[in-house]
């Protein structure tokens, strides 16, 4: 699933080298998260800047109906639900990230929604700023060795872990530089962009951030930084392929410009858990492009030999077969790409 | 109890399921959008915000009257008036 600035799109594959685009749906919305929910449906979260956020049901993907209730701050408050930035199932319960930043969960399948308070109320939340892409809580890991233990990203604050169910939520990026310091509150004010995690290790976790790109090997309990071969440490997406372990991303001339490095788009590749990083762009457009990759543009199929995805604010659509071997550009132009998830059938 | 018409945009589509226009019953227009709420609850976080307030960008007209420019929601409705949602048409 493709989610777009101006709807959805279903892109569908036998072979993962000639790819069917559909018709959009939420046509005029944007489609910012989607899941596949361990019973089989779909969930695709859509936010209006007039109309506001829901989230809708699918047994198909391609008929939709919305939930009839969806994350939402207490009524009266003056805090409001911008958007939902990312959504996962983990154990039965469905999570969403959202704008303004907290999380909610769902333990009825959509259902309803509770906000998770020791998070959303967090001690250090008056210090919480907004980066360019606003407040928002876009990443969530888990632990599969502990179901009391897991961590959410926010921009621009940063990584936050728990290990008691979320019933308290600890800021969790000591050797990341602060890209907006508190007075007050020295462990928030770094800015991640996007995180990644080792399928068979939660303890390995991997960060793009704001002010570079960094790892973990002790469930963010410390970072350093591994940017070895990165032609810019700037970047939004980072994902793991889970057979190969290989790593990806697509580095940014920072940060005022946000743009690839030259007008040239490459993805780069870290086949050795991010002590090193190459150029894996074979097939990418061989033109100026100056688009950029968002940071829930970018997928895996997690499929052997893994297919990576991704999308750019100009529109294209990009996917490999071969852990970045080689790159097909679809035929098609979208509207500036939000979000890609990729669904095994 | 008067019963309104109420108007919906067709951006809503995916929460009413293509149905643009309903009915709805109140004496005030405060009681009209709350049972518009409950016959449809979809609408709620597409049309007012959690302070309850008409979203920013959403536009609400009874009887062609913008509602923004009454004092309040309180005034009376009568049978067979309209109530009509559309989006601001704000920037380019």
């Amino acid at each position: 699933m493709v989610g777009t600035g101006k709807g959805g799109f279903r892109v569908d594959s036998h072979d993962r080298r000639t790819w069917k685009v559909s018709e959009p749906f939420f046509k005029g919305w944007k489609v910012t998260a989607g899941v596949r929910l361990a019973d089989g449906r779909y969930m695709a979260a859509v936010a209006s800047d007039i109309y506001g956020p829901a989230l809708h049901v699918s047994e198909d993907g391609e008929n939709w109906e919305q939930l009839p209730s969806g994350p939402a701050y207490p009524d009266g408050g003056d805090r409001r639900l911008r958007e939902i930035w990312t959504l996962r199932e983990n154990r039965g319960v469905i999570y969403a990230g959202v704008q303004d930043a907290g999380l909610f969960t769902s333990s009825d399948g959509g259902g309803s929604w509770q906000g998770v308070t020791a998070l959303n109320d967090h001690a250090t939340r008056p210090a919480w700023m907004p980066g360019a892409g606003g407040l928002c809580c876009h990443a969530l890991l888990f632990d599969d060795t502990n179901p009391d233990r897991m961590w959410c990203g926010i921009s621009a604050v940063g990584v936050f872990r728990t290990e008691d169910g979320g019933a308290t939520w600890v800021p969790k990026n000591a050797g990341v530089p602060a890209a907006l310091e508190d007075e007050h509150h020295k462990g928030i004010g770094t800015c991640v962009h996007g995180l990644a995690q080792d399928p068979d290790d939660p303890d390995r976790i991997f960060r793009q951030d704001h002010l570079g790109m960094f790892r973990s090997g002790d469930g963010a309990e410390n970072w350093e930084r591994n940017e070895d071969g990165l032609e810019a440490a700037f970047g939004f997406p980072i994902v793991i392929d889970r057979a190969s372990r290989y790593l990806f991303a697509v580095p940014l001339e920072a940060d005022q410009y946000r743009v690839p490095v030259g007008g040239a788009l490459q993805v780069y590749r870290s086949t050795d858990a991010g002590d090193s990083w190459r150029s894996a762009s074979a097939g990418l457009p061989a033109i100026d492009s100056w688009g950029t990759v968002l940071r829930g543009a970018m997928a895996v199929d997690n499929l052997d030999p893994g297919g990576v995805y991704f999308g750019t604010t100009s529109g294209t659509l990009h996917a490999s077969a071969d852990l970045g071997e080689s790159w097909t550009n679809l035929p098609v132009i979208l509207p500036r790409v939000l979000h890609v998830s990729a669904w095994v059938d | 109890m008067p019963s309104v018409t109420v108007t919906l945009p067709s951006l809503l589509d995916p929460a009413t399921g293509g149905v643009r226009e309903m009915a709805a019953s109140g004496r005030t227009l405060r009681e009209v959008f709350a049972d518009l709420l409950e016959r449809e609850p979809r609408l709620r976080p597409h049309l007012f915000n959690e302070a309850g307030e008409l979203r920013r960008h959403v536009l609400c007209f009874h009887n062609g009257t913008n509602t923004r420019w009454m004092d309040g929601w309180d005034g009376r409705v009568a049978d067979g008036d309209t109530v009509l949602f559309m989006q601001a048409v704000s920037g380019g």
